[in-house]
């Protein structure tokens, strides 16, 4: 048996690497590494969920982990970086309202408020003192952070990602603290598979007539030129 | 002052200086592999510096008396500096050496007077380049105090020396605060000593150059002192990420034994922080101007969240 006090330590350092994740995927412009970033992340999630497990011995987290790993770790970040490589766009370089440098900022006021907020709300709670309420307040702010990618980008794509950051989030939030059914957790990683599959169409462009949709794939890359019949 | 105060006085500046060349001709030599090449000998800086010692210096007729000292101040400067930041035995600290608004205070007293002699030869790359690391200067300060205020808040004290003792007592590394302040202090030395996403130390074009612009006038022995100082200085940083995040091995005992295991523990593990500042350096381009702040902010976000935690938690 490991010694639950290490396990602990573990759970809090793997903290830390999704909140310095959580801060890249804020403020990069290179979009190649935010997809392996947010693998990165999601990778994370798996290793807090086996610690999880070890620690509480509940099989539905094995099964987060085993969907997680299998979705979020290889599916998803495998259809992005393909959309990416065909797009060709490898820079995301324009912000609505807020720069990366305001955001990083602004995320930072947010972890202090849902800190202080979370803090007030379990006082008195045997939740207040552990683990769960760093898990419950980076599970927040994480989601929160994802929020701020998704309205700061004007890229579809990146814009798609932070809502990836965002379901992490939720992710974290339920591991820690709520116990989210399995049947959930599994529905929305569907969901996340849809949505990837369809901003593969969105990012393209969608067009009154399959003709035209089919040139502006040829015009993307998406399929290769094949020869014309005669 | 204790004997074992001066006999670490003595250790680590002559450790220190002997150990600072080699950290920056194994940055070069990482860098040169990344691109294929061969690279400088590991040795390289020291055969430069010994060259530059024995040569002649050249004023500019402009020049006044700044241009005369600053060499000198730099390197007095940073030497006190690197006493502040043991590197293999920790003594008990004694007056204000160790003090860690000291040791901030010197290293801007260095950068002060790079910046005057860069203005004061009257070439139009020395005033760009000391306009350049002032603008750079003013924006990362904030960054730096509260990355030194998150470690005083971490380990409850103002001096370096209490600060390594802890660490070393502990030795258990990687804990989440430390991590969040390692990715801190790895940007501050990066932009601290002129690195790749600010500043190329290894152009002179005049479109970029920060550092080299500044010591652009200097010649003979005064550049070597300039070239040393600022090695010192990559190696004092060197150390105090060192000694904070994996301390195993670092002396706080003055015996012969202890102290050779932690010098060779210290020159590996700076040896393996000296390639991954290479392969950092390898792996970025230079970041443009105004895009420097996004850099430090990310410094100031992790501090910043250190110091929420340490202070709420």
């Amino acid at each position: 048996m490991i010694d639950p006090a290490f396990i602990q330590d573990v759970i809090r350092v793997l903290f830390a690497v999704v909140i310095v994740t959580a801060a890249y995927i804020i403020s990069t412009r290179n979009m190649i590494s935010l997809v392996s970033v947010y693998a990165l992340q999601s990778l994370t999630l798996v290793f807090m969920a086996l610690a999880l497990y070890s620690l509480e011995g509940t099989t539905v987290l094995l099964a987060i982990a085993c969907i997680t790993f299998a979705s979020k770790v290889l599916v998803i970040p495998y259809f992005i970086a393909t959309i990416q490589e065909r797009i060709r766009i490898k820079r995301d370089i324009e912000f609505h309202f807020l720069s990366p440098t305001t955001s990083l900022l602004l995320s930072m006021a947010l972890m202090l408020f849902i800190y202080i907020a979370l803090a007030h709300i379990m006082e008195g709670t045997p939740g207040r003192e552990s683990l769960f309420f760093f898990g419950a307040v980076i599970g927040i702010s994480l989601m929160l952070m994802g929020m701020m990618v998704t309205f700061s980008r004007k890229r579809a794509i990146t814009k798609v990602l932070g809502y990836l950051t965002m379901e992490n989030g939720v992710l974290l939030f339920g591991m820690f603290v709520t116990k989210l059914p399995f049947i959930i957790e599994f529905l929305i990683i569907i969901d996340l598979i849809i949505l990837v599959m369809l901003t593969t169409i969105l990012t393209v462009g969608l067009d009154s007539t399959l003709e035209d949709y089919h040139n502006r794939l040829h015009r993307f890359h998406l399929v290769e030129d094949t020869e014309e019949g005669p | 002052m204790s004997l074992s105060f001066i006999l670490y006085l003595i250790i680590n500046t002559c450790a220190v200086l002997a150990i600072a060349p080699l950290f920056v001709s194994i940055i070069k030599k990482v860098k040169a592999w990344t691109q294929g090449r061969r690279g400088p000998s590991v040795f390289q800086t020291y055969f430069n510096l010994a060259k530059l010692l024995k040569k002649e210096v050249i004023y500019s007729s402009h020049s006044s008396w700044i241009m005369r000292v600053t060499p000198l101040v730099n390197i007095a400067a940073i030497l006190v500096a690197a006493l502040f930041v043991p590197l293999v035995f920790v003594p008990e600290p004694v007056g204000g050496i160790g003090n860690i608004i000291l040791l901030l205070y010197l290293l801007a007293l260095a950068k002060f007077f790079m910046a005057l002699a860069g203005l004061d030869a009257g070439s139009s790359f020395g005033g760009m380049g000391s306009s350049r690391e002032m603008s750079i200067s003013a924006i990362i300060e904030p960054t730096t105090i509260i990355v030194f205020a998150a470690l005083v808040f971490v380990f409850r004290t103002l001096n370096v020396f209490e600060m390594f003792i802890a660490s070393a007592a502990t030795g258990t590394p990687a804990t989440p605060t430390l991590i969040l302040l390692a990715i801190s202090l790895f940007i501050i030395l990066i932009v601290e000593t002129s690195r790749i996403p600010v500043d190329n130390p290894e152009t002179h074009l005049e479109l970029t150059m920060i550092h080299e612009g500044m010591v652009l006038e200097q010649s003979g022995s005064n550049l070597a002192l300039m070239e040393l100082s600022s090695a010192v200085k990559l190696t004092l940083l060197m150390a105090l990420i060192i000694n904070l995040i994996v301390p195993f091995g670092l002396a706080t005992t003055l015996t012969l034994g202890t102290i050779v295991v932690a010098a060779v523990l210290f020159a590996l593990k700076g040896t393996i922080l000296a390639g991954i500042i290479g392969l950092f350096e390898s792996s970025m381009s230079k970041m443009r101007f105004f895009r420097l702040p996004s850099l430090f902010a990310m410094a100031f976000f992790f501090s910043t969240l250190i110091i929420i935690i340490e202070v709420f938690a």
